[in-house]
């Protein structure tokens, strides 16, 4: 008799952490259950359209379920299809890697105006998750808050012309709403001075490859720190670039104070050095951080947890990835963190020979398994269009559907 | 000869290779695969040929698994004469300028220590359309056909 271990979320954490206690000790039997039909979480669906190479982490997760042993349950959302109890009483250890999938709200007067939009409701637009809001109309001077990789990927994206989203995932929809678009400016704005931007250096000398951007910014202070000049460079280097239609407009060091407008956004008004000023705007895009959406009790079980040690959140209960963590760490800081869950629920497991494991999903008509993820990947990489490496399903009676016809030939 | 892949790895993306090259040539030869986490430079074998699998992260940097030993190969000066090594660049093209950089920085330093190249640097492109197990089996076959291990000139 192995040990069962259900991972709630089949995202990038959890499939590292699933691969981790595979290798550790290969004859567990490892669940990975997500609300979604398919798998791979963020990698499928945050991780930016063009950013292939990025996604190729989904080929060792492949090997997790096609090599190790690991099973997926999808279309199973916990507190919907089964409660938290039912999966935690028919697994010896569960853990929680559901992500953190909300915005973090502006709160500052008029951020719940209608055209504040949240990266995360906006990326996962642009990238069709199934349960995505409809793309909106951000008009000719959007304004992006946030000074981080995410405020970078919807920037770049937004500039893209057709030709250098060509062997992207980004669908057809998408594609027409952004060659629709008629931005004149971008202003980026954040509220830090630009030596302590979050933006990865090589995320800023992408964007100085766009073709139809032109880059305005101040020029910043010098700074003493090796990993800020690398930032200020990088910066530096992009300032001028360009002679597009799109001008992308940095500001660095404004405080932003409220969103202008009364029932339509017109500007941000910020504080920065000298006074207050309003960047004038038609929407505004924040990038200031994810949050729960409230599924799982994340808040309450996290307060409640006697040692956040190892993820560890009550007995045979832990967590992973942004989960455990809050909304930071990429995707290979998500592979280093899992270690130490891993360990620990090795070292705790006490297998109890009743406990019922996957029988708890028999009675779900809808759930996907891993031969339908495949059947789903091979229908979308067959109905690519030209210049795109796939196109998604995007409604989950839809890709309920393909994945029934697993097995069966195209 | 025995073989040793060893690999320097961020993603996870350049062990899965190291172990693909393992499995492929498990049955012809006496082969190990390695974190170069937990290999010390000094401790590198003439006895041994070395298949160094290295990705790139960041701006053009080393993965974090490599930084260790290239640390403490930066301190080693000219003393690795003797060993061999084939070294394969993991990366992706979307970033041109900085393309396998990771594997070239280490490539470069393991020489200026005295170590051999064996055969030309592959590289793969994430980005690209195979997987990279499909360019670096091939490569190494290669590589161990011209060079024989048995054979005192290599």
């Amino acid at each position: 008799m192995s040990g069962q271990i259900a991972i709630v979320g089949a995202g990038p954490s959890g499939c590292y952490l699933a691969q981790t206690l595979l290798k550790l000790a290969p004859d567990l039997k490892v669940d990975l259950i997500d609300a979604l039909p398919v798998p791979f979480g963020l990698t499928r669906y945050g991780v930016a359209a063009d950013h292939q190479g990025t996604k190729a982490v989904t080929r060792q997760f492949a090997r997790i379920f096609e090599r190790q042993g690991a099973r997926f349950f999808g279309n199973v959302r916990v507190g919907r299809d089964l409660s938290l109890a039912q999966i935690s009483s028919a697994y010896d250890a569960t853990v929680l890697a559901a992500g953190l999938s909300s915005d973090r709200p502006l709160d500052i007067p008029g951020g719940d105006l209608p055209q504040v939009y949240g990266s995360a409701r906006l990326t996962r637009a642009l990238y069709e998750h199934p349960d995505a809001a409809d793309l909106p109309d951000l008009g000719a001077h959007p304004v992006i808050l946030g000074n981080g990789n995410v405020a970078v990927d919807l920037l770049r994206i937004l500039c893209k012309t057709p030709a250098e989203l060509e062997g992207s995932d980004l669908g057809p929809g998408p594609t027409a709403w952004l060659a629709a678009n008629n931005i004149e400016t971008i202003t980026i704005v954040g509220r830090s001075p630009a030596a302590k931007v979050k933006f990865d250096p090589v995320m800023v000398r992408e964007l100085g490859k766009l073709e139809n951007v032109h880059v305005t910014m101040e020029e910043s202070e010098p700074s003493s720190d090796p990993e800020e000049q690398k930032k200020l460079q990088a910066l530096h280097d992009l300032n001028g670039h360009g002679t597009g239609s799109i001008r992308v407009d940095f500001r660095f060091g404004a405080q932003p104070l409220a969103v202008e407008g009364d029932s339509q956004v017109t500007g941000l008004r910020v504080a920065s050095v000298e006074s207050d000023e309003i960047i004038g705007a038609t929407s505004l895009i924040t990038a200031i951080g994810f949050m729960s959406d409230g599924d799982l009790n994340r808040d309450a079980l996290i307060t409640k947890a006697a040692t956040q040690q190892g993820g560890k959140l009550a007995e045979r209960l832990y967590s992973a990835g942004w989960f455990r963590h809050g909304p930071r760490g990429t995707i290979p800081q998500s592979r280093t963190d899992v270690q130490d869950t891993a360990a620990l629920i090795l070292s705790e497991l006490a297998i109890d020979p009743a406990r019922t494991g996957a029988t708890i999903f028999a009675e779900l008509p809808n759930c996907t398994d891993y031969p339908g993820w495949q059947q789903i990947d091979r229908v979308e990489r067959g109905q690519s269009l030209p210049g795109r490496c796939r196109q998604k399903i995007t409604s989950i009676k839809k890709l309920i559907n393909v994945a029934k016809q697993r097995g069966q030939k195209l | 000869m025995k073989i040793s892949v060893l690999y320097g790895t961020e993603t996870g993306n350049a062990e899965m290779l190291a172990e693909d090259i393992q499995s492929a040539l498990n049955d012809e030869h006496d082969i190990d695969c390695i974190n170069l986490a937990d290999v010390d430079p000094g401790a590198l074998s003439n006895e041994t040929f070395h298949v160094i699998v290295c990705s790139t992260y960041g701006d053009g940097e080393l993965p974090t698994s490599a930084k260790p030993f290239a640390e403490e190969l930066a301190k080693t000066g000219n003393s690795l004469s003797g060993i061999q090594f084939a070294v394969f660049g993991l990366g992706d093209a979307e970033y041109a300028e900085t393309f396998t950089h990771g594997s070239l920085k280490l490539a470069d330093m393991l020489k200026s220590c005295g170590a051999t190249q064996v055969g030309e640097r592959m590289t793969h492109d994430a980005s690209g359309d195979c997987p990279p197990e499909d360019v670096a089996v091939p490569w190494i076959s290669e590589i161990l056909n011209q060079f024989p291990l048995n054979s005192k000139e290599m």
